[in-house]
Order: structure tokens, then sequence, then C-alpha cells
């Protein structure tokens, strides 16, 4: 059996790269992308910790967890598709009508 | 009352959007739909208030102790409904001919029915969920005004940072659960103080970080808060009014339940953290406040002070040398606070969106319809809105005879009581500079000149606005009710 540890390692590495996206990219798709990437790593957290402690609960969240983020996603694109519209482009570095 | 029928108000708000959604589909005449949502809300907030002091936490808990009815859930559940109310009568003058409007009700009620979800909830997944369904539904809100480019950016901006606090959230929330095996805030608690040697380890501090960070990005403290001027100033005004108001308190009611409840063992680490916190939030806040051209603008930066000035709670309570009498103070004037902000700055809101409604009825706008200088003269121009408007930024302020007074008393007073002087003279200094701004505003109300005509003033926002008012000042001079009320819900949550 593969040590939690390791789980743990790999959700920790999928959050950071999806923080990292979030802090450099503009494309609103591809940070929509490192949004779901963080709510899955710590998913991913919860089914392994979950089978480590033989508890059913982490699973039920990590379930409710992935429904929310489809719903998240949905609207997500919704907004997305606004900008689109407006501007032709997806790119969030452009939007700075509000400021300061 | 057992069983589920204590959640009987938010099981009327579910109906009520069901219904609106289904029905908006037939008919044309949609403003109906916002008076049948009214009602809906009224009828929920009477039953929140028939059943103030209803505790189920021990007999007969609905979905096995997941939610939990207290009067710290009830209270917080009034101020979502409270606000709820004023939002929906200002959105039948803002909205009342949108082709759109019904899904604008159905989206505040379930809006709110999260916010209510959050504030009952003692399990982390009934959290998490209610925390989403109240943010899912404002994004889409904080977009509603879709063909303007600044509702758009603010529902991009929001929406972003939402998701982002969403998943930190979740992912302090997953290593909780797995340091403890349960995702019930009471258990939580129980195994922390049954096992000590699990404080202070680093994957507790790892989950406590992702947890402030996850919460004070909804409540904008302030190296959070950069979302939080952007979304209210272009999202459209009621819909700022429901966000600062509702959304901003349902994560104080997270925060207080997870720290103060299921992190309560840990107390001296998150301490620190709140106190930094809180007089950065306030400071920085108010600081920017000041500068702000566009009034909308200034009401987002003070709603981000007003932030700081409720996250003392969390340093009071953690605080060591604070007697119990102090903490369970500190929790009632907190509650209190949140109350009046809520109500002062969901109805300042209203009245900018008034304004602003104003300004385009008469095709008077050039720019931005929220800078300073439309506010010139509104006094003659708008009499009822700028004196309904004056009285909401005097609570904010905290100037008697207003509520705003009453509850900042009660917080800063809990402050010295706990020992925690210096912090109680920091707040007393940033409300002092936050008077700056508001008379800032009110001055040129009425010693500006006006630059256009009388204005016919909405009579629904003139409805919501004089409900707002006239609880600022009753709640000033008879504050026994709801003084009671936080108090039960400092007691409920603090478990004395």
């Amino acid at each position: 059996m593969i040590p939690l540890t390791y789980y743990l390692l790999l959700a920790g590495a999928l959050f950071t790269i999806g923080a990292y996206g979030i802090m450099t990219l503009s494309n609103g798709i591809r940070l929509l992308m490192c949004i779901e990437l963080m709510l899955n790593s710590a998913n991913m957290n919860l089914i392994a910790f979950s089978t480590h402690i033989n508890d059913a609960s982490g699973q039920v969240f990590a379930l409710f967890s992935i429904a929310l983020a489809a719903a998240e996603a949905a609207v997500g694109f919704a907004i997305i598709l606004m900008i689109y519209r407006w501007r032709a482009e997806i790119d969030i570095e452009n939007m700075n009508l509000l400021r300061w | 009352m057992t069983g589920y029928t204590p959640l009987l108000p938010e099981g009327i708000l579910i109906g009520v959007a069901a219904l609106v959604i289904l029905v908006g589909l037939f008919i044309e005449k949609k403003k109906i739909l916002g008076y049948f949502t009214l009602i809906g809300l009224l009828a929920s907030l009477g039953l929140t208030i028939s059943s103030w002091n209803i505790t189920t936490a021990y007999t007969g808990a609905p979905f096995y102790g997941a939610i939990v009815v207290d009067p710290f859930a009830q209270i917080f559940n009034m101020m979502f409904l409270f606000v709820g109310i004023l939002v929906c009568i200002a959105a039948l003058d803002a909205y009342g001919d949108h082709k759109n409007q019904d899904e604008f009700y159905a989206l505040m009620l379930l809006a709110i029915v999260g916010m209510m979800t959050v504030a009952l909830s003692k399990d982390l997944v009934a959290l998490f969920i209610g925390f989403e369904l109240a943010s899912i539904s404002t994004y889409a809100m904080a977009g509603f005004d879709k063909h303007d480019p600044k509702s758009i950016e603010a529902a991009m901006k929001y929406f972003l940072i939402g998701g982002l606090s969403s998943s930190l959230m979740v992912f302090g929330m997953s290593y909780l659960y797995g340091l403890t095996g349960s995702t019930n805030i009471d258990t939580i608690a129980a195994v922390f103080a049954e096992n000590t040697a699990l404080i202070g380890t680093p994957a507790i501090l790892l989950a406590m970080v992702m947890l402030i960070a996850g919460f004070g990005f909804k409540m904008a403290f302030v190296p959070f808060h950069m979302w939080a001027p952007d979304t209210y100033e272009g999202a459209p005004s009621i819909v700022s009014s429901l966000l600062a108001a509702g959304s901003k308190k349902m994560g104080f009611a997270a925060a207080f339940r997870v720290f103060i409840i299921g992190l309560i063992a840990m107390k001296l680490d998150w301490y620190i953290a709140f106190v930094i916190l809180a007089v950065v939030t306030m400071t920085v806040g108010n600081v920017l406040a000041v500068v702000q051209k566009s009034v909308k603008r200034m009401l987002a930066y003070s709603s981000v002070a007003h932030a700081g000035y409720i996250a003392i709670v969390f340093a009071i309570v953690a605080y060591p040398y604070a007697s119990a009498d102090a903490t369970g103070l500190a929790v009632a004037g907190g509650i209190l606070h949140a109350f009046s902000h809520a109500i002062g700055k969901a109805g300042a809101f209203i009245a900018v969106g008034a304004v602003t409604y104003m300004l385009m009825s008469k095709n008077a706008v050039d720019g931005d319809p929220n800078h300073i200088d439309n506010y010139d003269g509104l006094g003659r121009r708008a009499p009822l809105t700028a004196l309904l408007m004056t009285i909401m930024l005097l609570s904010l302020a905290g100037i008697p005879p207003t509520f705003g007074f009453t509850s900042k008393w009660y917080l800063f007073l809990s402050a010295i009581k706990g020992g925690l002087l210096w912090l109680a003279v920091i707040c007393v200094l940033n409300s002092a500079l936050s008077v700056y701004y508001y008379a800032k505003v009110i001055m040129r109300m009425y010693w500006g000149e006006p630059k256009g005509d009388a204005f016919i003033e909405p009579p629904m926002y003139l409805f919501a606005m004089t409900i707002a008012v006239i609880a600022l000042i009753a709640l000033f001079f008879v504050p026994d009710g709801v003084y009671y009320w936080a108090d039960a819900a400092a007691h409920a949550l603090l478990g004395v």
C-alpha cells in the first residue's frame, strides 16, 4: 500500500501548481483550470485521509466538493463568455476599469 | 419544535426560489414575483424571530448534528434575512422592468439560504456547501448588469478570488479532517482538547493558515482584500449591499464557528494572527477610504475597515488573560457590530444605488455616476435620500443616536474589559479617522453647489432606506431585545 505521505505530497504539489498558476497566468480559462486543480488537490487529500483513517465521511465531503466545483465552473464559464462577448478576448490582464 | 421544523425558514426560501424561477418562465409581468419574494422573506424572518431562543444541539438535531439551530445561528439568519428584505425592496425599483428579474430574485434567495446554512452548520461539509451556495449565487449576481463592462469585470474578479478562497478553505478543512478523523466541529474541538500533542504541529498550523486565508478572503481582511473594493464598486449597487452586508457576515459566522468552537485549543496560535490582521485591516481600510473619489469605493474600503473592528473579537476571545465575562461581551459585541454594519452598509449601498438610478433617469451622467462630485448639493436635489444616507453614514461612523454607536461601544468596551486596552485605543483612533470620510460625503451633500434640478426620488429605494434608518435609530433607543439575543448567541457559541 502506498503510504499516506505520498498522497499528501502529490496533493500539495498540485495545490502549489494551481496557486502558482493563479498568480502568474492571465487567460481566463487557464485560471479556471488552476482553481479546479487546487480544489481537486484538496479532494485528493480528503480521500487519502479517509482511506487512511478508515472513515467514510471524507469521501462524502469529496463528492460534495466535486459537485460544487462543477457548479462553480459552470458559473465561471458563463462569466468568461460574457467577457468574450464584450471584448472578443478573455485575457484578464486587460481588465483594468476598476483600480484603487 | 422537533426534527426538521426549526429549518422551516430556510425551507420557505428554497420553495419560493424554485417557484419564482419556474413561474418566471411563463409570465410577462415579472414584478409580481418580487413582491412574492418579499412575502417569502418576511415569513422567514417572522419565523426566525419567533423561534430565536430554540436550541436543537442535543435533542433531535437535524441532519445528524451537521445543522444546529441555536441563538447564534438565529441572530445571523435574522441579519441575512433583514438585508435580503432591504435588497429585495430596492430591487423592485432597480430591476422593476428588467426582463430577467425573476433570476435576480431566485439567485438572491438562494444566496441567502447559503448564508443561513453557514450560520446553522456545525459540520465542515455543511459549512462548505452553504459557503459555496452563497458564493456561486453571488458570482452570478455581481455580473447581473451584463452590458456594463464594470459589472462583468467585478464578477470576474469576484469569481477568481472566490474560487481561490474556497479551494484554500477546503484544503485547510481536509487537513483538519485528516488530523481529527471527523468533520463535526464539536468533535474536532473534543479531539484537540484530548490530544494536546497535536497542538502546534506543522500540519495543524498549515490547516489553520489555509482556513484563515480562506475565510479572510470572504471577510476581506487586508492582505486578502484586493477583490472587495473592485467588486463592490463594479457590481450593481444593490448586489454590493448584499455582498458587503450578507456575504461578509457569512464569513464571520463561519470563522466564529470554526475558530472559536473547533480550534479553540489552538487559540494561542491564532491569537497573534488575528491581532495583526485586525489592526492592519482597520488601518489600511480607513486610510485607503480617505483618498477615494468614488463614494461606492469609499464605502467598500470602509467595509474592509469594519471587518477589522469585528476581527478584534477573535483576539479578545483568544487572549489568555481575558475573563469569561469579557469574551462573552466580545462575541456579543462582535455580533451586534456585524448587525449594525449590515444594516448601515446595506442601506448606504442602496442609497448609492438610488443616486445612480436618479442620475441615469435624467441621463445626467458624464463618467462615473458614483463620483463624489455627483453628490454635490444632493440635500437640495434629493432631500430624503440625502437625509437617510446621512443617518446611515453617521451610524457607520459610530455617532449617536444610531445603533452603530451602541455596537461599537460594546465591542470596544469588551476589548478594554478583556485587558487589551491598546487594541481598543487603536480601534477608537481608527473610528475617529473614519469620521473624516463619512463627514466629507455629508458636507458635499449639504454644502456643495447643486449641479442640476431636483430629482424624482424612486419610492422603493426610499422605502428600503427608511426601514434601515428606522431600525438603526430604534435599536439605539431600545437595544435590550437584540442585546439579550446577541448575549444568548455568545453563550451558545462559547458553550458557557
